[in-house]
């Protein structure tokens, strides 16, 4: 019986492997289309739009980089996902280590006001926000939007971190709280080591959201100069609207960064998404 | 803080009142200073201008002068006065039923067929869930590129022979919704299978083993073991994807700017055009104001069930 | 923390507007700032920093700093209403800096038009576009107007001839389009203001500028039946499928493979700005066919030229280098200047008068565009485009609501009464720019 009902198994889930492989090709196909337009001639697209290169046009890559400033808009996403990681992990993990290891006297009041908080939609304060930045000069400062990334991606960060810290076991900070020790020493020698799981989780989540942001962005950054990856790609493609080998290059070497970490981080990645019900 | 630790250092001579005024501090002020910074920083951003929103929606302003009080006069002309304020919110609806059918069936069928496999699992996990971590800009781009009438899918299709694609989808009122949900949904729908899947695998083997020997079906399973054991999480999904269903914005954006003719357009996409466009941030507050209405109802009626003793 | 973040954005702020810093010049000289819009594409742009600007600066006089801005237009207006942005404002049109003018963002010009003689130099109407309430508050810049290409080579192979009245171009897009050719190449995928071209022309073209006179100045409304019949006609030619070969198209065909269709004679003709030759003629070179304009025909088949204003330029209220910036601009307007950055660059000319042998190396067709031009624009008889003359509510209006005529849920007098509501509405307001008598 046991040696039998092996084959049978796998036998009996070939309509499930079927299955799965068409959603697959469904959700893969895009992107590999992507990949073979990203080496083509903008001739090659009109005549073969689909299919495999026939001719590869190698110098799409530098060209898009080129013609697209990746240079300087990677360089300005990269200082918003920087700022604003290191703010949310800061001031986040400082929020959810009083929540969840100093009996924070009004923590249910402060649990319920970041709850509501995540669910208002952004275009509630969207206006009003940008002209109160507008009048702070904060438009088009990197780090202005850094600032409304931190604010927004907070409540989540909180969450996540606090759930985690609440798992550790409380001995250690005991015996440190009767060496003496600061709460302030206690968080930053004994609870974020002890919970750098969760700290790295956090920073993946805030990292992919502030990457791939587009509306904040679009309103914030109307300035060439601190264009975020989306938002000049955004530009680029209509600016290049007939040259999809082209568009297509900036495209690969926008998610290519992305998909590689994804891949050695998925299970963080996964994690954290699905523990937050985040959307991006 | 430094100046705390010395204080602990040498309490153990102090008298009596010295260890109270610690122990106050200690308790009371240390957790709210590591609470504070990232709450003032919310304050600043989320609250503050959310209430200006209010006030702002009572008023005609266009962003740059001084506002003018005009009472619900806003709120009038949103309900009874502006047709594309009821468009975008039938599209709203149709959105909200679109992404609680199509995606939630994808993800569940999928989930449910990835479960029991012992081989390749992780492999189907991260090539369904690979969309979902790509920016829409990028999503949008490929898929404008796909769906171009003659050199994209819809070409090959009519090629075919196959009757209805001989046109740009995006362009033509009747299909341009569809599409866009279509193109959100294939960047979105992995994310539900994945929630979906790490559910399930939280069931009780034994479980189904049992409805194997009493010889179930495979539709009643899922029917009576696989739904309820998730159960949780698709109540929760059901929440959150109706609360995005009202707030949704970036695909339709990049698409289409709610276009042809205003026939894809949501309330997101009419609040950035009267703020930003139109100059009229008053309205634009109104209608912004009337999002987190629909929000507050949603989160509203599942609370209400929960009341009700529903088991959600 | 929180304030020390807020504090360290503020700080930050300046260096990031940093155009805005005045990057201290050789020997003391005035420094002035002044952004670009390069949203369409920079080669202009980059033509005009390489050439005029620099040999500006070379001078060793006031020294020019530009910087190239992609949506130049937010960010100006951010950054006025911040108090900053460059000493030299550029606005899209007469509309914008009628509102900066009311706002007092920038200054009056009036007393340097008489020191620099500007009214000598300019073309008489022009100015009156600038002013608000007496004050001269911007100069026009980059006259232009729409014309009807046409693939020529497309057109002789079929023995074709180009339409001189309305009725001779509905005739002919029937032709055309019975011979399996696209008649028109257009499309508003990128920029939803395309639609104000057509509904701009059919206006002028199929009632008369003198009708669009006296409804801009409120003499008769809107809703008049010439321009019921006339949007009627652009209505029909939408429905027929002429525009790209249907309104789905229409919306969603890049504006590049538009003109690609017309260059490669996939489509025969083009009703657009003069803009395009310098943008996009390429395409010929690439396709190897020939390409040719006409006026726009109209109902009585006379030549008619609606005048656009493609930008203006005033000077920064908070800026501190005034005399040097509006010294600089009166040098940019100067024919010479002008001259220079059409021929070079392939810039749309200002509205000033410049003589045509200063015009050297200008392809033909570009050089003859700007000849008729200027000559209907001095003699007073000319058409209206919407974004010149029209206040900024109603030409919104007017762009995104057609697409419900064109989609059957608003018939043209519908529509044109909702144009006129809301020009009532802004007449009454102070928006309507000022227009010149005819």
């Amino acid at each position: 019986m046991g040696t039998l009902r092996r084959p049978m198994r796998s036998a009996k889930m070939l309509p499930n492997y079927v299955v799965l492989l068409l959603l697959t090709v469904f959700a893969l196909g895009p992107l590999v289309i992507l990949g073979f337009n990203s080496l083509k001639g903008t001739a090659e697209i009109g005549r073969n739009p689909l299919g495999f290169p026939r001719t590869f046009v190698w110098d799409n890559y530098p060209e898009a980089w080129r013609v697209g400033n990746f240079s300087t808009t990677v360089q300005n996403s990269g200082i918003l996902v920087l700022v604003t990681v290191s703010g949310v992990l800061v001031l986040g993990g400082m929020a959810a280590y009083s929540l969840a290891k100093l009996n924070l006297p009004g923590s249910g009041p402060v649990m319920l006001y970041l709850l509501i908080g995540s669910s208002l939609p952004i275009q509630l304060f969207l206006v009003p926000l940008f002209f109160l930045w507008q009048s702070l000069g904060l438009v088009n400062n990197l780090f202005g939007l850094a600032f409304i990334y931190i604010a927004i991606n907070a409540p989540l960060a909180i969450f996540l971190l606090r759930s985690y810290m609440v798992q550790l076991p409380a001995d250690f900070e005991d015996a440190a709280r009767i060496d003496g020790a600061s709460e302030w020493k206690i968080f930053t020698q004994i609870v974020v080591p002890l919970s750098w799981p969760g700290f790295l989780t956090v920073g993946l989540v805030v990292s992919l959201a502030v990457w791939n942001e587009f509306l904040l962005a679009t309103v914030f950054l109307t300035n060439q100069e601190n264009f975020t990856v989306v938002t000049s790609y955004y530009n680029f493609t209509s600016r290049f609207s007939r040259d999809w080998g082209l568009t297509s290059a900036a495209a690969m070497m926008m998610v290519l960064p992305i998909i590689a970490i994804f891949l050695v981080l998925q299970r963080r990645f996964v994690e954290g998404l699905t523990q937050g019900g985040l959307k991006g | 803080m430094t100046q705390s630790t010395t204080l602990v250092r040498t309490d153990i001579h102090e008298p009596q009142l010295r260890f109270w005024q610690r122990v106050t501090w200690r308790r009371k002020v240390v957790p709210w200073l590591f609470v504070l910074p990232i709450l003032l920083i919310n304050l600043i951003v989320v609250l503050g201008p959310a209430m200006a929103a209010f006030y702002y929606s009572l008023t005609e302003w266009n962003g740059i002068g001084t506002p003018r009080w005009i009472g619900l006069d806003n709120y009038r002309r949103m309900l009874t006065d502006d047709p594309s304020f009821v468009h975008a919110f039938r599209n709203n609806l149709l959105w909200l039923v679109f992404f609680l059918t199509i995606p939630m069936a994808m993800a569940l069928i999928a989930a449910s067929l990835l479960s029991p496999l012992k081989r390749g699992g992780l492999t189907f996990r991260l090539g369904l869930f690979l969309p979902y971590v790509l920016p829409s800009v990028v999503v949008a781009a490929i898929w404008r590129s796909l769906l171009h009438p003659d050199r994209g899918i819809p070409g090959k299709l009519t090629e075919w022979g196959v009757p209805g694609f001989d046109r740009a989808l995006l362009g033509d009122a009747s299909t341009v919704l569809p599409t866009i949900a279509f193109v959100d949904n294939w960047h979105f729908w992995g994310f539900l299978m994945v929630l979906f899947l790490a559910a399930m695998q939280n069931i009780p083997a034994d479980l189904y083993e049992a409805a194997r020997l009493d010889g179930a079906s495979k539709i009643q399973e899922f029917r009576d073991i696989t739904i309820p054991g998730i159960r949780p999480t698709l109540v929760f999904m059901v929440l959150m994807t109706s609360i995005w269903s009202f707030l949704t914005f970036d695909y339709i954006w990049v698409l289409t700017q709610g276009g042809p003719a205003g026939s894809s357009e949501v309330l997101s996409v009419l609040v950035f055009k009267n703020a930003f466009m139109n100059l009229q941030a008053g309205y634009a507050s109104a209608i912004g104001l009337s999002m987190s209405a629909l929000v507050g109802v949603v989160i509203g009626i599942f609370i209400l069930l929960r009341k009700r003793g529903w088991e959600i | 923390m929180a304030l020390k973040l807020a504090a360290g954005g503020i700080a930050v702020t300046g260096i990031s507007f940093s155009p805005a810093v005045h990057a201290v010049a050789a020997q003391d000289a005035p420094s002035i700032t002044f952004w670009l819009d390069i949203t369409g594409g920079s080669d202009t742009a980059e033509c005009l920093i390489d050439g005029v600007i620099k040999e500006y600066n070379d001078l060793g006089g006031i020294q020019v700093e530009v910087t190239m801005q992609a949506n130049g237009w937010t960010a100006t207006q951010t950054a006025l209403a911040g108090g900053a942005g460059p000493d030299i404002v550029v606005t899209p049109g007469p509309s914008l800096s009628l509102a900066l003018g009311k706002a007092g963002q920038v200054l009056d010009l009036s007393s340097y038009a008489t020191t620099y003689a500007w009214a000598e130099s300019f073309t008489p109407w022009a100015l009156d576009l600038g002013k608000v309430e007496d004050q001269l508050v911007a100069i026009p810049n980059e006259i232009e107007t729409l014309v009807l290409f046409y693939n020529k080579t497309l057109f002789e192979e079929n023995g074709w001839t180009p339409p001189t009245t309305i009725d001779e171009m509905t005739a002919l897009a029937q032709t055309i389009s019975d011979a399996g050719i696209m008649p028109f190449a257009h499309s508003n995928a990128e920029w939803k203001g395309t639609n104000e071209w057509f509904v701009g022309e059919f206006l002028n073209h199929g009632a008369g500028p003198e009708k669009v006179y006296q409804a801009l100045t409120g003499a008769i409304p809107w809703t008049d039946q010439a321009f019921v019949d006339a949007l009627t006609v652009l209505d029909t030619y939408q429905q027929n499928g002429w525009f790209m070969g249907g309104l789905d198209r229409y919306y969603t065909t890049p504006s590049a493979d538009a003109t690609a269709a017309l260059a490669y004679g996939e489509a025969a003709m083009k009703i657009e700005g003069t803009w395009l030759i310098s943008d996009s003629m390429t395409f010929f070179t690439e396709s190897g066919m020939e390409w040719e304009w006409v006026p726009m025909p109209s109902f009585d088949g006379s030549e008619i030229y609606d005048i656009g204003i493609g930008s203006t330029y005033s000077i920064n209220a908070n800026s501190t280098q005034a005399d040097a910036a509006a010294e600089f601009l009166s040098a940019y307007f100067s024919a010479e200047l002008q001259a220079q950055m059409v021929s070079h660059c392939g810039s749309p000319p200002a509205p000033v008068t410049i003589p045509a042998d200063l015009l050297t190396d200008l392809d033909p067709r570009q050089a003859r565009s700007i000849e008729r031009l200027n000559a209907a624009s001095a003699a007073g008889d000319y058409g209206y485009t919407t974004w010149t003359f029209w206040p900024p509510a109603t030409e919104t209006y007017l762009i995104n609501e057609i697409e419900r005529v064109w989609a059957g849920e608003l018939t043209v007098t519908e529509y044109l009464q909702g144009i006129q509501d809301s020009f009532v509405a802004e007449t009454a307001a102070g928006n309507v720019p000022p227009i010149p008598a005819r």
